[in-house]
């Protein structure tokens, strides 16, 4: 009996051995292709650090606000920030190529899905980001606009924007991953229609003396005061 | 070559102006005379011309260059006796050459035995055929001509005790138009030429002859009588004998020595002379066309007569004071250059020598509507000499080669009636007939060419003008048009190469032929026919319909 | 350089016929039909009285009037063609008007103007503003001559001000050129001006007129243009200025006008300015500065309270333009009350230099830069109304003298936060 035990678990053994040695070669060779792409990826990265410091892209970045955003997330500069994200891209298909040489075959089709996927998780990605940068623009402006137009509570105009814009983002994003579309698309317009209808009613029913008061106020003395203001042309 | 209707040979006529004593000498004194010009005729009739105007050869003081007469009738002795006259006149009309005479109707010299006679005594039969008076005070409104050199119309007899008025020198006294004796004897005076053959007067000094109170004492409805009645006569003894008046007065005045026809033929259109050559250096053809347009209309047998310079100085009269101004500026910088609110040099040096200039002119002159007169020695591009007192700088001798006394006259430069031009320039050597006509492309050479084109048709000496206004106003661009034919100028008026379209709509479908050429030119289509020209360039187009 | 784009075909035939001019004078238009029949009449008039022998022209470049403003100018050309001119003159004087392609524009209608004058040749151009109703026909003389005789390069108006008008010339435009140059320009934004071809070659070649400030503020960009070129400069006095721009009194529109260019300018143009050590005196002729003390009405409680909401809303922006200290000096200023209300000169002048900084470096959208200096101007004009307001004629040149000194005295400032790394935290 004890022979018998031996010679199973030599078979086990073997047939590990056996499907270990049947592995080596391909986890070698995995190995290498990750060794080159790593090179790979970093040399992309390289180049197009360069090319970004290059175009100063960390200028136009400063300039539309997203470099703001980034500090606040202490996550490193946009220039840094893409590079890394181009290494890691790189290497990544490099990996997933390597692991598609292993031959499962499940495997493969995970792999191949992944990469499928992956152009849209990066699209989401850039609507998110371009969203961020749309909304810190408009909410900015909107903000000037009504301070120096006298709107009351500009703040609520400028904060009121940039949240509807992201929210836009968002929703976009999700619609382009495919993430629980229409639950997305519902809470949206929930949201937004809420939000509508929250100030109609505010101005409307709730707020409707102060609404009168307000417009009577905005509308009687507007007319006098700009003709005050406007004696004076600062030209 | 065209026929002409004997009546009307003027309006054809191309006149070359001559003063005898400058032209050519026969006699070795030193002035030229009639047997000298004789001479001089085959040259003339190979320029092209067909009409000879000859300034006043008459017995004179000879201190107003022959303007001061002292005898109607005869010849000067400086320039001949009055068969050299007639010799001339036959060889000219021998070469199908007319010949006008000047007639100083409005005054004569003081040595005319007329004035010795009147001034003798109030009793006189001549007393009143000038006119005198106790006082300078009468005729005020009237203007003085000679600023230069008078300052008033009076002068002061000492023979007579008594003023006697002098609308010019003071040495030329005015006849009296009222008296009928004087102008019975001017009819006389003129029969007499008409009899040896003349074909007509130019009459100087027209608007002066008659004095009234509280007028101006020009252009008066008597002195207009007083034409008339010489005219009448004229047309009823010899037909076909022509009348030109000297008149520098604004178009609208000029209209009346024309009348209905029965006054004169010809009139000077002095008004438009000085603007040809503002519309020049302003390189705006406005000058131009505003006088054109504001010259009236004229009897149809009636025609004006064009020049660009005569032996006066080029008159300023008729212009505003800002427009003097400006002509002193351009042409007359130098002082010594003005004169008598005129400006007295000849037309080369006027135009700078610039022979581009020199053509443009005169193909204005030769297409605009008129009789064109040459004044001598401008065609070839003689010079002058500001310093000659009074305007003798314009009346110097004609340089006919490059050797002695520039082929004027066998005499001694020193005895020469007036000195030779001699700078580098415009000197005899440099200027004058015998070199320019070896030459083809010569000034005398492109003059030939040129009234050789104006001959060709009576287009230009009959036919009405139509102006265009392209929008490029340094451009002067016309229509004439006679019978069949159509004919278009365009002229460059500035010193850079311009380009102008020209509104041809109601020619299109005519093709243009360039008239000195004969070359072709494109048909004219729908759009506004473009046209570059040169500096101070110009076109005359045939337009033909084939 | 997109200049076939500015002369259109038909401007171009009409630019053949007029050829070489001495001057030319530019309307830049847009349904002006009420005011510009009478100032193309003046134009007219000052030109034949002054120049008479010049070759002239006026040119209208004109953004698409509905009410026959082009053919108002065009009535007033001098020509053969139309018989029926009693006027006498030497010349021809072409009016010619011509439509720019695209939107309405003062940049586009000033850009068609200099290009005509380049392609003219004229030696002499003045701008003229359609609405210049007191325009007398000396301006000709007073605009052109010093141009066109004396040879200078641009000539500036100066202007008989009502004391409080035009605060932002006087205490922004004004002393901060002044400060940046060396040289007082009176009115660095004028209505009308005169430059010379020199001037004229020289902007044609700045590619500036595509861009937005070139568009909405090409009269600043010309000035600082001249400026930064070392071009001859001469002012020369016009006399009250009475017509006010219909939009100049939006606050902000004003600014775009004025503050964008000149800050643009001043980034485009650094090494000219930046090694400025003195001033220069400017030719003029006639007075400096003229002011009168006429009352106005002014709600200056509207002021105070834009200043301060703005300064406590805009301070996420602010905080990205401004250096700490200066915001917290405003922030301090924007929580007292109004009668302790203490917005120094120097307080003024840092700000306004932080913001010159920030917008070269575009730390946010410069548009957005500008828009947010329109607070701190309120705050500014309360300021300076509240220490002038019954201040006598001489005090108020005092007090705006001194201003401009506390501009060029901070002048090195102004170079520091130019040169320095981050303008914001």
């Amino acid at each position: 009996m004890q022979g018998m035990i031996v010679h199973e678990l030599r078979q086990v053994w073997d047939e590990f051995i056996r499907a270990f040695a049947h592995l080596l070669p391909r986890l070698l060779v995995i190995l290498i292709i990750a060794a080159v792409g790593w090179l790979v990826a970093y040399l992309l990265k390289i180049l197009v650090r360069n090319f970004l410091r290059l175009v100063k892209f960390d200028r136009l970045s400063e300039r539309a606000g997203a470099a703001q955003l980034l500090d606040t997330a202490a996550l490193p500069s946009a220039t840094e920030l893409l590079s890394q994200l181009v290494f890691w891209l790189a290497w990544l298909v490099f990996v997933l190529v390597g692991i598609n040489a292993l031959g499962t075959a499940g495997v493969q089709e995970h792999i191949s899905a992944f990469l499928r996927f992956l152009p849209r998780v990066l699209v989401a990605l850039a609507i998110l980001f371009f969203g961020i940068l749309a909304a810190n623009f408009f909410s900015r402006a909107a903000l000037l606009a009504a301070v120096n137009s006298n709107s009351p509570s500009p703040q609520l105009l400028s904060d009121a924007t940039r949240v509807i814009i992201i929210v836009l983002a968002i929703s976009m994003a999700f619609e382009e991953l495919g993430l629980a579309q229409k639950t997305v698309l519902i809470a949206f317009s929930i949201v937004f229609g809420a939000l509508m209808l929250g100030l109609a009613i505010a101005f409307g029913l709730g707020g409707r003396d102060l609404a009168r008061r307000f417009l009577e106020k905005r509308f009687s003395e507007r007319t006098p005061r700009k003709a005050k203001e406007d004696e004076l042309s600062p030209l | 070559m065209p026929s002409t209707a004997p009546d009307l040979w003027y309006k054809d006529a191309i006149i070359y102006q001559i003063h005898v004593r400058a032209m050519h000498d026969s006699n070795g004194d030193g002035i030229g005379d009639f047997r000298g010009l004789t001479e001089k005729l085959d040259y003339l009739q190979e320029l092209g011309i067909n009409t000879i105007w000859l300034m006043p050869f008459f017995p004179s003081p000879l201190r107003d260059d022959g303007y001061d007469i002292s005898d109607y009738t005869s010849v000067h002795p400086n320039y001949g006796t009055l068969d050299d006259f007639k010799g001339f006149l036959d060889a000219a009309h021998h070469r199908g050459i007319r010949v006008i005479i000047e007639l100083v109707l409005n005054h004569t010299s003081d040595q005319h035995p007329w004035f010795q006679e009147s001034r003798s005594s109030v009793d006189n039969p001549r007393r009143n055929w000038y006119v005198w008076s106790d006082t300078d005070t009468r005729y005020r409104q009237a203007r003085i001509i000679f600023l230069d050199t008078e300052n008033s119309n009076w002068a002061w007899d000492p023979v007579s005790k008594a003023y006697y008025w002098h609308r010019f020198f003071s040495h030329q006294p005015d006849l009296n138009y009222d008296n009928s004796a004087v102008r019975e004897e001017m009819w006389n005076v003129m029969k007499f030429w008409l009899d040896l053959g003349v074909d007509g007067f130019r009459l100087d000094a027209v608007p002066y002859l008659v004095e009234r109170e509280e007028t101006s004492c020009e252009n008066l409805p008597e002195t207009h009588s007083v034409i008339k009645e010489l005219r009448r006569r004229l047309d009823e003894y010899f037909p076909g004998k022509m009348l030109l008046a000297e008149a520098n007065q604004w178009p609208a005045d000029l209209r009346a020595y024309f009348a209905d026809g029965d006054e004169f033929h010809m009139a000077f259109h002095f008004p438009l002379m000085p603007r040809m050559y503002m519309g020049l250096k302003l390189e705006d053809r406005k000058p131009i066309t505003e006088i054109l347009q504001q010259t009236p209309k004229i009897p149809d047998p009636c025609q004006w007569c064009l020049f660009l310079r005569n032996h006066d100085e080029l008159t300023l009269e008729m212009v505003t004071d800002m427009e003097r101004d400006y002509m002193y500026d351009e042409y007359a910088r130098d002082k010594p250059m003005r004169l008598n609110l005129g400006i007295r040099r000849r037309l080369a040096p006027l135009l700078d020598n610039d022979r581009r200039r020199i053509e443009l002119m005169n193909g204005m002159l030769f297409s605009l509507p008129g009789t064109p007169v040459i004044y001598y020695g401008d065609e070839i591009g003689m010079g002058d000499n500001i310093y000659l007192g009074d305007r003798n700088g314009v009346r110097t001798p004609m340089q006919w080669d490059g050797g002695w006394n520039a082929g004027f006259s066998s005499a001694d430069p020193e005895t020469l009636y007036a000195a030779l031009i001699l700078n580098p320039v415009y000197g005899y050597q440099v200027v004058n007939v015998k070199s320019q006509r070896r030459l083809p492309h010569s000034l005398l050479s492109w003059m030939r060419r040129v009234i050789a084109v104006r001959r060709s048709t009576q287009v230009f000496s009959r036919g009405s003008i139509e102006f265009l206004y392209p929008a490029n106003h340094r451009v002067l661009a016309y229509v004439r048009k006679f019978g069949n034919e159509t004919v278009l100028v365009v002229n460059n008026l500035s010193d850079s190469a311009q380009a102008v379209e020209v509104d041809l709509s109601q020619y299109k479908g005519n093709i243009l032929v360039e008239m000195f050429s004969r070359n072709i030119f494109p048909r004219v289509g729908s759009l506004p026919y473009l046209m570059t020209l040169g500096p101070y360039q110009f076109f005359w187009f045939r337009l033909r319909r084939i | 350089m997109a200049e076939e784009d500015i002369l259109s075909d038909e401007l171009l035939r009409q630019l053949i016929s007029v050829g070489e001019v001495d001057i030319l004078v530019g309307l830049h238009t847009y349904n002006d039909a009420k005011t510009i029949g009478h100032v193309v009449q003046v134009i007219r008039e000052g030109l034949l009285r002054y120049f008479p022998r010049e070759r002239a022209a006026i040119l209208n470049a004109d953004g698409g009037s509905a009410d026959n403003t082009p053919e108002l100018v065009q009535a007033a050309s001098i020509s053969d063609a139309r018989q029926a001119s009693t006027l006498h003159t030497l010349r021809t004087l072409h009016c010619i008007s011509s439509r720019y392609a695209g939107h309405p524009s003062a940049g586009k209608a000033m850009h068609t103007i200099v290009a005509a004058a380049d392609l003219l040749r004229a030696k002499a151009c003045a701008v003229i503003a359609p609405r210049s109703s007191e325009i007398v026909p000396e301006w000709m003389d007073r605009l052109l001559r010093p141009i066109y005789r004396d040879h200078f390069d641009y000539v500036t108006p100066v202007y008989q001000r009502h004391h409080f008008e035009g605060i932002l010339v006087t205490n922004l435009m004004y002393p901060m050129v002044r400060a940046a140059y060396g040289i007082p320009i009176c009115e660095p934004r004028p209505g009308e001006f005169g430059f010379s071809d020199r001037l004229a070659g020289h902007l044609l070649g700045e590619d500036v007129w595509s861009q937005d400030v070139g568009r909405s503020g090409p009269e600043v960009i010309i000035t600082m243009s001249a400026l930064a070129g070392g071009y001859r400069m001469y002012q020369s006095f016009l006399g009250p200025k009475g017509h006010v721009e219909q939009q100049s009194s939006d606050l902000v529109h004003a600014l775009r006008q004025t503050v964008a260019p000149l800050f643009w300018s001043l980034a485009k143009d650094y090494a000219s300015w930046s090694a400025v050590r003195e001033a220069q005196a400017v030719p003029t002729l006639g007075p400096n500065f003229l002011v009168t003390m006429d009352s106005a009405r002014l709600d200056r409680k509207r002021l105070h309270h834009m200043f301060c909401s703005g300064v406590v809303d805009l301070e996420p922006v602010l905080k990205s333009i401004l250096t700490p200290p200066t915001l917290a000096a405003l922030q301090r200023i924007a929580a007292t009350d109004e009668h302790r209300f203490d917005y120094s000169d120097e307080l003024w002048v840092k700000a306004v230099y932080e913001f010159a900084a920030s917008y070269h470096k575009s730390v946010i959208s410069r548009d957005h830069i500008i828009q947010a200096l329109a607070p701190l101007y309120r705050g500014r004009v309360y300021a300076f109304l509240e220490q002038n307001l019954n201040a006598s004629e001489q005090e108020l040149e005092h007090n705006l003298e001194v201003l401009c000194q506390t501009f060029e005295r901070l002048k090195p400032y102004l170079l520091e936060r130019w040169a320095g790394q981050e303008g914001s935290s």
